[in-house]
């Protein structure tokens, strides 16, 4: 196995997957079995001060839905859950056990604050446990307390005030943990680096609502017969999670390093988020769905792709798509291609001659009685509608290619 | 609690049948579909059930529709999805074979049709009543099924059928591990519900009887007797006390005539002569009431078995011993009763022609088993009594209905007839698109169109 440690913020982390703020890290007994199987640290779920009676966070039942496509369990998950319910008291115990025990390992304490006191008081309290790091929670999108979470992270304003109060309280490295709700995430982030933080985390839940029963109109999860839009994370929201790391990562006067979250499931996903600007990445949805063992193959996966790419350390992946991503209107639109079949594996469906007649160019024609496709090169204007329903895969059977002096086709008027 | 596929065919007692999919198990297996443009299963289908709209309409949460599909094309969907050889048939044309294994269609058939009942959905609406009268003779899949059309197309239908219970082969040709009765009672039930009326212990009995019907008010006549009368071996002692024909043994292991099958077979061995589905499933029913060694004796090959490959494979798992390319040619008797069988080991005079007459004696392969029941799976013809039934209507050589293959019309106008007793032994899905296309041909008379 390579040495997969990376340094962020100044802290270094054996490995860059870590778990993230949610119900994954909610205690230290958890916690710490995922540092066995290979988790490098923990933002640890977020605490707050619960001062007052009226103030105390009691999570709703159920607090999470899982939106499944076909029999593909969880490719989504909504989830209704608030910062933390323990005691401000019992969180910091579990952190001071796991600072003891597993000195090597990195502890992000994430803190929301409901006033400005609270939040310089959770960031000391955070410190005196001993946590590495702090990461400000901006961005939940569903606390019903003013004055919190995803409201705050919508307002830069208040996010530079309040990165600017801990940054004062303490000497810890900060992360801000930013909301994708938002038109414009670098702005805010901004405004989190003048406030004084000295990294981002992206993204929290993107505001969602992930379906309604059919019985009774009420939104998942049903919480005793009210629905409501909130936090939805999971292998769907990958690509708007990995698209704002690398704005926040093209940002030239950011320059901050950033953490990654959103939808990493398999190495590939984490390395895709290290190759768009994130050093770090956090996940928790893909730990529901497999446990912290998730965790094993993403070591072992980034390490033979290291391998095999002849990285040396995990910081030399850290942004190497950067310089490939473009505005659309730079792209050279002289050069077209066309589909190609690898008809020798083609067992006959059809499916891509349906795709191609009713949502593509109608450049397929289909002999029914060999069953098989055909294309019309030129006729081809490669949206790859029919390689996406070709049920031959890996390696694919439809795939595209270059056509040197070939015009861009447009559809003839239509016969009507 | 979610249902768990059987995972070996190892019978446990008679009524050990395999359960069905449960909704999460039938959308796992339609998401592996393909959804083929112009799909071979739904072309490869004779009655029509069209695997390929049902599924695709499971794959995109259209259940009722899935359910209204198969019944509207096919009102025994349900049996069929058991019972249906679709190895052979929409299955053996699945493209999902070029990728993995075929989509097990006729499971999800079955749990449609069993959702649909689960749910209580019944897609199928009756038109108006037209007071028009139509018989129906024999309730097996052909007379059922044509019973139902007409039926859904407001016709009056009165079905005759002279066993104690509707759904002939269906409830007295298979075994109860391969098809429950309560399931057959189940689907006959969707029938019944369309208002056709079975009348049962009602045999049609004396000269002319079928076609005085057409005198009796019945406009119509669709005449689906299936081949009742098994063939029977034309050898020394067999006559003897306990040699049966599988007509029998499966008709009396139904309830309450169970006990005389088992005296018949417990702790004996059996010897059953014939290689198809039907000796196959003779001999797993011998093995779960407990008869000691079961032999099958065919004169055909191993890879020329007439038998399902399934119904083959559950009777070698239930270890039964196929004898193949062997001849029985004495059944041995003592005080009246079955002590043994001798025969021969054969062989093809000319390869692959499959006639009984083919097959010669291979010299110095004689052989002689100890049995206590030898049990005739050799197929069965048309009642005799049927002519007699039906003086007018033309019939062939081997005994079967004359019709023409368009109409379904017999000889006598107004009598139509389909399923087994036209076409010799075929397919249940054979019987269901007779019973439709008879129907289909009925209604046309009977509105003048002839």
């Amino acid at each position: 196995m390579r040495d997969l440690s990376i340094e962020f913020c100044g802290v270094k982390f054996s490995t860059p997957f870590l778990l993230s703020a949610s119900g994954v890290s909610n205690t230290a007994e958890m916690i710490a079995r995922g540092f066995e199987k290979g988790f490098g640290g923990v933002s640890y779920k977020t605490l707050c001060v619960q001062s007052y009676d009226d103030m105390k966070i009691i999570n709703p039942s159920p607090r999470t839905h899982a939106y499944n496509y076909g029999s593909k369990k969880l490719v989504g998950l909504q989830n209704v859950e608030s910062v933390t319910d323990r005691p401000l008291k019992d969180n910091i115990n579990d952190i001071k056990w796991l600072k003891k025990n597993y000195p090597k390992h990195i502890v992000i304490g994430s803190i929301m604050g409901f006033s400005k006191d609270e939040w310089r008081d959770l960031a000391l309290a955070c410190e005196d446990a001993g946590v590495d790091m702090l990461e400000l929670n901006l961005s939940c999108p569903h606390m019903e307390i003013e004055g919190s979470g995803a409201k705050v992270g919508q307002v830069p304003r208040l996010v530079k005030e309040f990165t600017h109060i801990v940054r004062n309280a303490v000497k810890l490295p900060i992360l801000v943990k930013l909301t994708p709700n938002v038109t414009d995430m670098t702005e805010v982030a901004l405004y989190a680096k003048e406030g004084g933080a000295d990294g981002i985390t992206a993204i929290n839940t993107v505001a969602g609502l992930s379906g309604i029963g059919l019985d009774n109109f009420v939104p998942f999860p049903n919480v005793f017969g009210k629905g409501a839009i909130s936090g939805f994370s999971g292998p769907v929201v990958k690509p708007i999670g990995l698209r704002f790391i690398a704005e926040l990562a093209m940002k030239k006067e950011l320059g901050l390093p950033l953490s990654g979250v959103g939808g990493i499931e398999t190495w590939v996903d984490a390395v895709e988020y290290l190759l768009a600007g994130a050093s770090t990445v956090q996940m928790t949805t893909s730990v529901i769905r497999y446990g912290h063992r998730v965790v094993e193959d993403m070591c072992e996966g980034l390490s033979d792709f290291m391998d095999e790419k002849g990285f040396k350390k995990v910081k030399d992946i850290v942004g190497k798509a950067l310089p490939n991503i473009h505005e659309t209107s730079e792209f050279d639109m002289s050069k077209q291609g066309a589909v190609q079949f690898d008809l020798d594996r083609c067992i006959g469906c059809g499916d891509c001659y349906i795709a191609c007649q009713d949502a593509g160019a109608q450049c397929i024609t289909w002999d029914s009685e060999k069953r098989r496709p055909s294309v019309d090169e030129t006729k081809c204007y490669t949206c790859m509608a029919c390689s996406f329903v070709c049920p031959i895969d890996n390696p694919p059977l439809i795939t595209f290619k270059e056509i040197k002096g070939k015009k861009p086709y447009i559809p003839e008027p239509s016969k009507l | 609690m979610e249902k768990t596929l059987r995972r070996t065919n190892l019978l446990k007692s008679l009524f050990d049948v395999e359960e069905g999919y449960s909704l999460g198990q039938a959308i796992i297996e339609a998401d592996r579909c393909l959804l083929c443009h112009e799909a071979p299963c739904s072309v490869g289908c004779p009655a029509e059930a069209d695997p390929a709209t049902f599924i695709r309409k499971l794959r995109l949460k259209n259940l009722k529709g899935a359910i209204r599909t198969i019944k509207e094309n096919n009102i025994l969907g349900g049996i069929c999805g058991i019972v249906c050889p679709t190895d052979k048939l929409c299955e053996e044309k699945c493209l999902a074979t070029g990728i993995d294994k075929p989509i097990n269609i006729g499971k999800l058939q079955r749990f449609l049709v069993e959702y649909g009942w689960q749910i209580g959905f019944n897609p199928l609406i009756k038109k108006p009543a037209k007071n028009i009268k139509v018989a129906v003779v024999g309730s097996g899949p052909a007379g059922l099924t044509c019973a139902a059309y007409l039926a859904e197309e407001g016709y009056d239908v009165t079905v005759f059928e002279s066993n104690k219970k509707p759904g002939g082969i269906l409830r007295y040709g298979v075994p109860p591990f391969r098809l429950g009765e309560d399931f057959v009672d189940r689907e006959i039930k969707d029938i019944i519900a369309l208002g056709v009326k079975i009348k049962c212990n009602s045999p049609i009995k004396g000269k002319g009887a079928i076609e005085i019907l057409l005198k009796e008010g019945f406009e119509a006549v669709f005449v689906g007797t299936g081949l009742s009368s098994p063939y029977k071996l034309n050898i020394p002692g067999a006559h003897l006390k306990n040699v049966i024909t599988s007509t029998e043994l499966l008709k009396d292991v139904k309830a309450e005539n169970q006990e005389k099958i088992s005296g018949l077979v417990k702790n004996q061995n059996v010897a059953i002569i014939g290689g198809g589905s039907v000796a196959m499933d003779v001999a797993n029913t011998c093995k779960v009431l407990k008869a000691k060694k079961v032999y099958c004796i065919a004169l055909e090959s191993m890879q020329e078995l007439p038998a399902d490959k399934d119904d083959l494979q559950m009777a070698i798992d239930n270890y039964v011993i196929i004898k193949p390319q062997c001849r029985v040619k004495e059944i041995i008797g003592k005080d009246d009763t079955v002590i043994g069988v001798k025969g021969n080991e054969t062989e093809w005079k000319v390869p692959r022609l499959l006639i009984p007459s083919n097959a010669e004696d291979v010299p110095g392969a004689e052989f002689s088993l100890e049995v206590g029941a030898v049990i005739i799976a050799i197929g069965s013809g048309p009642d005799s009594q049927l002519k007699e039934q039906l003086p007018n209507v033309k019939f062939t050589k081997r005994g079967l209905i004359q019709i023409n293959k368009d109409t379904f019309a017999t000889a006598v106008n107004g009598i139509y007839a389909g399923g087994d007793i036209v076409r010799g032994p075929a397919l249940l899905v054979d019987a269901v698109a007779d019973g439709k296309k008879g129907a289909k041909s009925i209604i046309k008379f009977l509105q003048g169109g002839k």
